[in-house]
């Protein structure tokens, strides 16, 4: 019987093999010779194979020839992503990844392009016939107009050409419905802050958003701030998951005047705190003068109450005609700035957007822009295939209003999800790839390559301490006796790991494609927009530099540095010596302070993301090697200790504020590079800080303004960069109300405040800068940048559209296997 | 009829050890700290209110309540949060499945037949050249992690050679030609180890059952040595070695991690580990839900195929 069965299972493993195998002999044979795997399947405009199999088998046009009766030669660029983008809402969409394909769909009201030199960027129209016209004087008594007004009201004049990827008109109107599903008060769309948060703060968004609803706003100053300018204590509100705990409606957030008792389950029954209300946390921890104070302006706030039933005919958007838009502003906004916040659009397609909300259990949810099926491009191109962590296909879109004969050569944009480096080189060198983004390893051989091109991004890499004495005492009494962390209190021990760290080295051996860095700011950072002048090519932001590494008194006539710009070029940032000098002092101000006992040593946690990445391991190596060897010769030799926490995952940008380490490195900002004023907050407001050991509502600063020196808080002087008013005092105590926004015509002024609080920044030395954020990437054959040099807001070659190509998809193919299925890049 | 019950008696424990399992997963992944919502230049309040609506402020045992209600007993796994934002969870994981059992079939094909016979050749030409061989091959592949060959297949066999695409082909047309080729790397990578682990076992069990006394039995009664082989030593070696193809057909189910990144198959062998790190709770549930189910489930039929196998052992027999 066993006999029988075993049999009969091995004829069904065979035939089940037999099955498979002719299943799979069955495909298309032709496909052979496909070597770049390409979509086999398709929503919208059937098979995409036909573009990538076609030409690679030969079979199709050949290229350029343009003989009749041929199909239209091709022009495919094949890149690859290591993160694969998983929503392209406008409304929704959250990463840099996302904008992968959000921004081939899309277009902006105005949009980047290359001047006339070809050197620099201007913002030209997109989907407008021309720059938007101030319209404020005809809504006067309207919106909260006020007569007199300007930059607050402006009309846009849309191009009459506008379509979907289908070919179904846009319209003003269009702009308006997609304005009131983006800010759909059930929706609570991630972007939808969009009209309000920014710059461009649109009349009535914010209220229709949260209508009905009680909002918590964080008091964003220290307590004693808010109450000395005039807050009212009896408004002021505790967010409850401060003690981890919620209010007793259920709430996050409950008065401070609640005296009502809530239980901590973490607190044993009968223990102290087994009960707190917010009235308990306010008097005892976060108001004035209480330990936690620091954290007062996160977790204390006000409630606002946003009416109910809020129409839509309120909120300052509206179409006059088909062609026509009017947006009204909160605040006046004009210029470069009021073009750069139009950039983008959040125009949607309505009818297949309402087709992919779900409501369930009050969830509300919506997969548009997440598939093929759900996406409708306005943009250059439109998606074609689309696969979840493996390739989407991007196919120029015919019905795009700005195609014309000269720009977007590009057919087909082919982006696969390749993780492994080596796997994306080996198939760049195939020619299955167009650009490859070149790694430590490989810079040896490819360093000099006539293909290699090196461009640098605005942002800066640090590293981060957290100076807190009190999570620094916490963590030492966690990790044992005889161990110090809280010498990082004393700034003489930061300046010595600033200068003990040879930024240089550091780059060459665990990034050589990236330089050192020696600023908050790098000269990538633009300070005036409307004519792309540099932040740190002004005279005050060079003084900023030489200031910070002391060579203030050097720069000068008869001086070791006749200019600041060679005093700048001879910073290297690495001076050991006065390293050791700054670790002796250190060791000495922290024995004195009693901090630091002779026999102590001293345990530095790093922390990391993972333990995966090269960056962060050599990182890691090169630091502990490189201050090890700097103690040499103090009174901290063999002193200094460091242990690493390489699982921080996603958590890695907060371990410093949740005190799980003492140190990050690798981190920093991006963004806002056209905008360092707002981009300072990062730096000083504690909600984004990577410490919240420095209180900036506390902490005093001077600057010289027209002659005359203000003081104000930090925090005061980057709310005010902002547009806030904030008051000033003058030396002799004399006190003035002050406001710097972009729209207050103090250009000058805001930039010499935005200057001394760079240097401030830099003075405390819980940012050190370590180096700057470049890469260097091989150029595929087949096609041309525009520009050799990278231009910020259109790259090299404007977003496709003046890419240009040497071989048609057919030819390349036929180039590729006439080098025997190898390119030569070095 | 003790069988029957025998296997009553399992799956009552079967759906008693799924739901603590499932307790513990959804109470240790609510632990962890959640994302702070605070963002550079962002609306704390969308965030914070988009959490609320989800639950996040409520009480743990709340949510685990409203979990056991609407997606174990409702079967609505709900909405991706973090991974695949706004797709529901259950229509992402089917469509990434069949990349991850396409290569995982084909792997089982190629493994285990090579490693049955491989184990069989070895064990009857026990210490000789052709068995040391096989041994030496065996250790390599068992020893050498699997990144590591399926990074020189890619290189020899796909870059240098070309005679396989570098990645997986995209598309769903899995019983084509071009794919089938495209995922040949893969599945030689995927079962390499365990072509090794099959031959080791096949010809350690078959070594020890020719050398019983049974076999000498079967053949002074006259059998031939082939016949003897195939009708005793190898039905009795099976007993150990059935269990463990049942188990590679539950590994179909699971992808490998590795192997699916180096060649590009878009399964779901980073799911599990990305939802944890994510926090995307729905996701992780689905999974914890589905894999320890798949665990649970074969660990039953694993079971009961001994008893198949070997009439001698009964399931439940006194």
């Amino acid at each position: 019987m066993f006999k029988r069965n075993l049999k009969r299972a091995i004829t069904i493993a065979l035939s089940a093999c037999l099955m498979v195998g002719a299943a799979a002999g069955c495909g298309n044979k032709e496909e052979n010779n496909n070597t770049t795997p390409a979509p086999t399947q398709a929503a919208d405009n059937g098979n995409t194979d036909n573009n990538g199999s076609a030409d690679n088998n030969g079979s199709g046009s050949t290229g350029n020839s343009g003989d009749a009766g041929t199909a239209e030669p091709t022009y495919t660029y094949n890149g690859a992503l290591t993160t694969f983008p998983t929503n392209w809402n406008f409304h929704e969409y959250e990463t840099t990844y996302d904008t992968e394909i959000l921004n081939y769909i899309s277009s902006g009201f105005y949009v980047f392009d290359y001047n006339d030199t070809k050197d620099g960027y201007k913002l030209v129209p997109g989907m407008t016939v021309d720059f938007p016209v101030d319209v404020t004087a005809d809504y006067v008594d309207q919106y909260g107009i006020e007569a007199g007004e300007t930059a607050r009201v402006w009309k846009m004049t849309l191009r009459d050409d506008l379509k979907w990827e289908d070919g179904t008109p846009i319209k003003a109107q269009d702009f308006v419905t997609s304005a009131k599903l983006l800010l759909d008060p059930v929706a609570k769309n991630h972007r939808a802050d969009t009209l309000y948060n920014g710059s461009l703060e649109v009349v009535g968004a914010r209220e229709y958003l949260y209508q009905g609803t009680s909002t918590f706003t964080p008091l964003g100053v220290g307590v004693s701030d808010y109450l000395a300018n005039g807050g009212a204590a009896e408004n002021i509100y505790v967010d409850m998951s401060f003690w981890g705990i919620t209010a007793a409606d259920g709430t996050n957030y409950a008065a401070a005047t609640d005296d009502t008792m809530v239980r901590d389950e973490a607190v044993a029954e009968g223990q102290p705190e087994d009960y707190v209300s917010a009235k308990y946390l306010y008097e005892t921890y976060l108001g004035p003068g209480c330990p936690y104070e620091s954290e007062s302006s996160a977790y204390l706030g006000t409630m606002v109450d946003y009416a109910a039933d809020y129409s839509f005919d309120n909120v300052g958007v509206m179409a006059l005609s088909d062609t026509e838009l009017v947006l009204v502003l909160v605040k006046p906004l004009e210029g470069f700035y009021l073009h750069y916040a139009l950039t983008s659009s959040w125009l949607v397609k309505e009818d297949l957007y309402n087709s992919c909300i779900t409501v369930k259990d009050g969830v509300y949810s919506n997969n548009y822009g997440t598939s093929v099926e759900t996406t409708a491009s306005y943009g250059p191109y439109k998606l074609t295939f689309f696969q979840a962590d493996k390739e989407f296909v991007l196919e120029k879109n015919e019905n795009f209003y700005g195609l014309t004969e000269d720009t977007y050569q590009t057919t087909t944009i082919k982006v696969a999800y390749v993780a492994e480096p080596a796997t994306r080189l080996e198939m760049f060198l195939s020619g299955q790839l167009d650009s490859y983004g070149l790694q430590a390893e490989d810079m040896e051989e490819y360093q000099s390559s006539d293909y290699t091109y090196y461009t640098s991004e605005p942002s800066t890499f640090f590293i981060a301490l957290n100076p807190d004495m009190d999570a620094l005492t916490a963590n030492q009494a966690n990790v044992g006796a005889n161990i110090n962390k809280t010498i990082l209190t004393v700034k003489e021990f930061r300046q010595a790991l600033s200068f003990a760290l040879d930024r240089s080295a550091f780059a060459l051996a665990v990034s050589p494609v990236n330089g050192p860095a020696y600023s908050l700011y790098s000269d990538l950072i633009i300070s005036d927009p409307e004519n792309g002048t540099s932040y740190r090519s002004r005279e005050e932001a060079k003084q900023v530099l030489v200031n910070f590494w002391g060579l203030a008194n050097e720069v000068g006539e008869g001086k070791m540095y006749a200019t600041k710009d060679e005093a700048i070029d001879s910073i290297t940032g690495y001076n050991l010596a006065m390293a050791k000098q700054y670790f002796d002092l250190a060791y000495d101000k922290a024995v004195a302070e009693g901090l630091l006992d002779a026999d102590d040593t001293i345990e530095i946690k790093i922390g990391t993301p993972n333990a995966t990445s090269n960056f962060y391991n050599k990182g890691y190596e090169y630091l502990v090697n490189c201050y090890t060897e700097a103690v040499v010769g103090t009174k901290l030799e063999g002193k200094l200790t460091f242990t690493k926490d390489d699982t921080l995952g996603n958590a890695f940008g907060e371990a410093l504020r949740t005190n799980k380490v003492d140190m990050l490195f690798g981190v920093g900002w991006n963004g806002s590079a056209l905008d360092p004023y707002s981009l300072i907050e990062a730096y000083t407001h504690e909600d984004y800080r990577y410490n919240r050991h420095w209180d900036t509502s506390k902490e005093m600063l001077t600057v010289n303004l027209n002659g005359t020196d203000y003081t104000a808080s930090i925090i005061d002087w980057t709310r005010t960069l902002a547009g806030t008013e904030i008051e000033i005092a003058k030396a002799d105590g004399t006190k003035e109300t002050f406001k710097a926004g972009s729209n207050d015509g103090v250009d000058e002024l805001r930039f010499q405040i935005l200057v001394a609080l760079e240097g401030a920044v830099l003075d405390t030395y819980e940012m050190i800068p370590m180096i700057d954020n470049s890469y260097a990437a091989l150029k595929g054959m087949q096609f041309n940048y525009y520009t050799e040099d990278y231009i910020y807001g259109v790259g090299r070659h404007g977003d496709y559209k003046y890419m240009t190509y040497n071989y048609t998809d057919a030819e390349w193919d036929e180039f590729v296997k006439s080098q025997g299925g190898k390119l030569n890049y070095k | 009829m003790s069988t029957i019950k025998y296997i009553c008696k399992r799956l009552a424990l079967m759906v008693f050890v799924f739901v603590t399992i499932l307790t513990i997963c959804f109470v240790l992944v609510k632990l962890l700290p959640v994302t702070e919502a605070e963002q550079f230049g962002k609306d704390m309040n969308l965030i914070l209110q988009r959490r609320k609506a989800l639950g996040y402020d409520k009480p743990i045992l709340v949510q685990y309540l409203i979990f056991l209600q609407k997606s174990l007993l409702g079967g609505d796994w709900g909405i991706s949060e973090e991974l695949y934002r706004g797709q529901e969870v259950w229509g992402m994981f089917v469509s990434k499945l069949p990349a991850t059992v396409l290569v995982n079939v084909y792997s089982m094909l190629f493994s285990v037949p090579l490693g049955l016979a491989l184990g069989t050749y070895a064990a009857l030409k026990k210490n000789k050249w052709q068995d040391h061989l096989i041994s030496t091959l065996v250790m390599v592949c068992i020893s050498v992690p699997s990144f590591v060959y399926a990074l020189l297949i890619q290189y020899f066999l796909c870059f240098k050679l070309q005679l396989f695409p570098l990645q997986m082909n995209s598309g769903s047309d899995y019983f084509t030609w071009s794919m089938f080729k495209s995922v040949i790397p893969a599945v030689i990578s995927l079962g390499l180890g365990s072509v090794a682990s099959f031959t080791r076992s096949v010809r350690a069990e078959l070594s020890e059952v020719l050398t019983s006394d049974f076999m000498l039995l079967a053949r002074t009664k006259g059998l031939t040595r082939a016949q003897a082989t195939v009708r005793h030593a190898f039905r009795n070696s099976m007993v150990p070695i059935f269990p463990m193809i049942l188990g590679e057909f539950v590994a179909i189910l699971s992808g490998s991690l590795i192997i699916e990144k180096i060649f590009g198959v878009p399964g779901v062998g980073q799911l599990y580990v990305s939802s944890i790190t994510a926090r995307d709770y729905n996701f992780f549930m689905l999974l914890s839900a589905f894999y320890t189910l798949i665990g649970l489930v074969s660990g039953i039929v694993v079971d009961i195929s001994y008893g198949i196998i070997d009439p001698r052992i009964r399931m439940g027999e006194r």
